[in-house]
C-alpha cells in the first residue's frame, strides 16, 4: 500500500505530533503511517479521510504489481 | 480501560511489579534467605518507581506500560505479548519432554503446557465468536 499521508498533512502544515492529536494517535504512529510501515485500521483510515476532507481511496492506493 | 483514571493507568505496570515484587520477596523470606528477599524487594521498588517514570514518558514502549496506547501501539503490545507466549510455551514443551525422559512424569512443565494449551483453545473458541 501506498499513502499520501506526509503530503495531505504538510499541504495543511501541521507535523505529525499535531496531525496525531486530532487523530488520537501518537506522532510515532502518524510517522509508521506515512512511511507504510503501518497500515491503520478503517476507523482510523475513515478518520483520515474526513480529516483532509477526501475520501479512503485519494489517500492510500495499492502498489503496482501486487 | 477507557474510564480509568489517567494515573491509574499511569500506574498499573508499577502495581503489578511491586505486588509482584511483594509476593516473590514474601515466598523467598519464607524459605528463610532474609537477606536476598530484602534485595530481591529493594530491587522491585527501584523497578517499580522506574516503570510508573518512564510510563509518563512520550514513547511507544512508555504509551504501552501506561495502557493509554493508540491502536498501533495496542497491536505492538499484543504481538509482543504472542511471542512471549509462544516462546514460554515452547520452553516448556521442551522442559516437558526432557523432564517424561528423565523421570517418567511431564512434571511442572506439564501443568505449563496444559494451562497454555487450555486457554488457547478456550481463548480460540471464545474469540471465533466475536470476530
Amino acid at each position: 500500500m501506498r499513502n499520501r499521508v506526509r503530503q495531505l498533512r504538510e499541504g495543511v502544515g501541521l507535523t505529525q505530533g499535531e496531525l496525531g492529536e486530532h487523530l488520537g494517535v501518537s506522532r510515532q504512529t502518524v510517522n509508521s503511517i506515512e512511511n507504510g510501515r503501518y497500515l491503520p485500521s478503517l476507523p482510523l483510515a475513515l478518520a483520515l479521510a474526513h480529516f483532509f476532507a477526501t475520501i479512503i481511496e485519494e489517500i492510500f492506493t495499492e502498489e503496482e504489481g501486487k | 480501560m477507557k474510564t480509568t483514571h489517567p494515573r491509574v493507568r499511569r500506574a498499573l505496570s508499577a502495581i503489578v511489579l511491586a505486588v509482584g515484587g511483594l509476593a516473590l520477596s514474601a515466598a523467598i523470606w519464607t524459605s528463610g534467605s532474609h537477606g536476598f528477599a530484602l534485595g530481591v524487594l529493594a530491587f522491585y521498588a527501584v523497578a517499580s518507581m522506574a516503570a510508573y517514570r518512564w510510563a509518563g514518558g512520550r514513547s511507544d514502549l512508555a504509551a504501552i506500560l501506561g495502557a493509554r496506547g493508540d491502536e498501533r501501539q495496542r497491536g505492538l503490545d499484543r504481538d509482543a505479548t504472542s511471542i512471549a507466549g509462544v516462546s514460554v510455551m515452547l520452553v516448556a514443551l521442551v522442559g516437558a519432554i526432557v523432564s517424561v525422559a528423565r523421570t517418567g512424569n511431564a512434571g511442572d512443565f506439564g501443568v505449563i503446557c496444559l494451562v497454555g494449551g487450555t486457554t488457547y483453545a478456550a481463548a480460540l473458541a471464545v474469540l471465533q465468536r466475536r470476530r
